[in-house]
């Protein structure tokens, strides 16, 4: 895979019609997993003013722009650049860090602003072959964490405390309760099944007398995933508890990976031929 | 227990598919306030989003929203932290311009494809997407089941992760001629070592997946498509378990794809239990497959 086969600019694809490009459209700020009012609307006038009035939204929290004349790329970059919009996440270059919602119950830990912050800090980087990485709030991971090439899952470990159960059976019914059947309610009070428990920590967030509550937070850190043409799982790699420590692990496993990896390969590439040992040290 | 329930300051019942209970992100540990997620799905094509549409978007969060979208991965549009006394007025606003709420739930969600300007879709899967989404888009379930289309086996929608998954393929056929003397551009492009080389002649063999990229990296024009089509792979899943699907036809047409999907989802309404030890959840399609088999989930039992 030659580096020019996604033209030399990040964010500018081939496409068809012949000769006219396709752009990918990243946010930077304030958000990078959400769009606001103003860059929406930016967007709509750049589809209109210089695309054919359609845009695309991508699994990966991008937008694709199509049929886009070569010669207003420049402008186009001018415009986004003034609203924290930028063209990227194509080719080699680091991809879209992307991360579910903030407003869903089930998170954990609410992951955006991470990724906000990840993909500051590593956007518009090259590395040897394409690299995804999904921050999830939960177990449930909608954002793919688990065949990503860096998958991260966020986790609430919960505990009962001595406050005494008032028997609502909100944590174990529909539609609020326990969505993996972890929880069991009986005259005898309330058990959790660790085996069952996913640790999403949302039964806590309902508990009124806090009987259930969170005993700490932690993050999963899963790599050498991938979609595509020969799809994999995930593997474990390690545990986490605080931010701050997820952003230097993640930081250390991309500089390791541009440093092991060869042309083309993706980190389960190189995990598979060389162990995940490389990632250490 | 009434006071325990006014305390809950939630709305227990949800109003419709595609309107998700939700936090003011501000709060986010407390779970207030009645406010909700509205995701919206564009018509009629799932993935594309006209100028008018985002316009839309922009007004409605600004006006009942909180100025922000989020993208989901399977391309809608999520509304978050709409109040619940303005739902009804957000919605008609984007009824209007094309925008429904949906992929919510135990339904069928959103439909996945890729895009029809892509440069290496072998075979355009957006108005196929747009027929399925017309058909079956919505329809309750036993349990949430993704349906994805995918140009290419790079597979962006990831279709081996999807309940039902569709690849575009396309069989090559090497032209007689002599290729260039040291060009190994086809075997280097094929990730399956599928491609031999003996004497100036190339030939494909049986571990080919019908990918295209050696038709694409050969600059002499010796390997030709011979016909496309599609993949069906059935039963994947992503999530908290990953599961690829299981490849049920190759090289089949439009129509035959629309025929099996309508196929499995009335087998899965059929056929799908509650999970082992659950009294509320139902199976999702691949645990069914796993479960019977796929030939015996795919058997149209007798009506």
């Amino acid at each position: 895979m030659s580096p020019d086969r996604y033209g030399d600019t990040a964010g500018v694809v081939p496409g068809r019609p012949e000769g006219r490009a396709v752009l990918r459209i990243r946010a930077l700020e304030p958000y990078s997993s959400e769009f606001t009012s103003e860059q929406i609307g930016v967007i709509a006038d750049i589809a209109e003013k210089y695309g054919s009035g359609i845009v695309h939204v991508t699994p990966r929290q991008t937008v694709e722009v199509p049929d886009i004349d070569n010669s207003s790329i420049g402008k186009i970059a001018e415009l986004l650049g003034a609203c924290g919009l930028s063209l990227g996440s194509t080719g080699r270059h680091m991809r879209n860090v992307i991360a579910c919602s903030r407003w869903c119950l089930y998170n954990a830990v609410p992951v955006s602003d991470l990724a906000r912050k990840l993909n500051s800090l590593h956007a518009g980087r090259v590395l040897p072959g394409k690299m995804d990485i999904s921050l999830s709030g939960c177990d449930f991971s909608c954002v793919r964490s688990r065949t990503s090439d860096i998958g991260v899952i966020a986790r609430a470990d919960i505990e009962l405390t001595d406050k005494e159960c008032k028997k609502c059976s909100l944590c174990v019914k529909a539609p609020l309760g326990c969505q993996v059947d972890a929880i069991n309610l009986s005259d005898g009070g309330l058990t959790i099944d660790r085996d069952r428990c996913v640790r999403c920590g949302f039964c806590s967030n309902i508990c009124r007398p806090g009987t259930i509550e969170v005993r700490s937070r932690s993050f999963d850190v899963y790599v050498g995933g991938c979609g595509g043409i020969r799809p994999r799982e995930a593997v474990f790699h390690k545990s986490l508890d605080s931010e701050e420590a997820l952003v230097d692990e993640l930081g250390r496993i991309l500089d390791r990976y541009a440093e092991h990896g060869w042309e083309g390969a993706r980190i389960g590439d190189v995990i598979e031929k060389k162990g995940t040992s490389f990632l250490e040290g | 227990m009434n006071v325990e329930k006014e305390e809950l300051s939630f709305n227990l019942e949800m109003p419709a598919v595609g309107v998700i209970k939700g936090v003011l992100a501000k709060d986010i540990e407390v779970v207030g306030e009645r406010v909700v997620n509205l995701r919206t799905c564009a018509r009629p094509y799932r993935n594309i989003y006209t100028v008018a549409q985002l316009r839309t978007i922009r007004n409605v969060i600004e006006k009942y929203g909180s100025g922000k979208v989020h993208l989901s991965p399977r391309h809608n549009l999520e509304i978050p932290e709409v109040r619940q006394k303005d739902l009804d007025s957000a919605l008609k606003e984007l009824y209007i311009s094309g925008l429904f709420p949906g992929g919510a739930g135990t339904s069928v969600r959103n439909i996945f494809t890729c895009p029809h300007w892509c440069s290496k879709a072998v075979r355009p899967v957006q108005e196929l997407g747009m027929m399925v989404s017309a058909n079956f888009a919505d329809r309750d379930m036993p349990n949430k089941v993704t349906i994805s289309f995918a140009g290419c086996s790079n597979g962006c929608s990831r279709p081996q992760n999807s309940d039902i998954g569709v690849i575009a393929i396309g069989r090559v056929e090497a032209a007689g001629g002599r290729c260039v003397d040291d060009c190994l551009k086809c075997i280097e492009a094929c990730p399956f070592g599928a491609i031999d080389r003996t004497g100036g002649q190339v030939r494909i063999n049986d571990k080919c997946v019908y990918c295209l990229r050696c038709v694409d990296a050969c600059s002499e024009g010796l390997l030709h498509v011979k016909e496309t089509g599609f993949r069906v792979l059935i039963g994947g899943k992503e999530g908290s378990t990953v599961r690829f699907g299981a490849e049920y036809a190759v090289f089949v047409g439009d129509f035959e794809v629309l025929e099996i999907i309508e196929r499995a989802l009335s087998s899965y309404l059929k056929k799908a239990g509650f999970r082992p030890g659950s009294e509320k959840k139902r199976e999702r399609l691949g645990e069914v497959v796993e479960r019977l088999g796929l030939d015996e989930f795919m058997k149209e039992s007798p009506a």
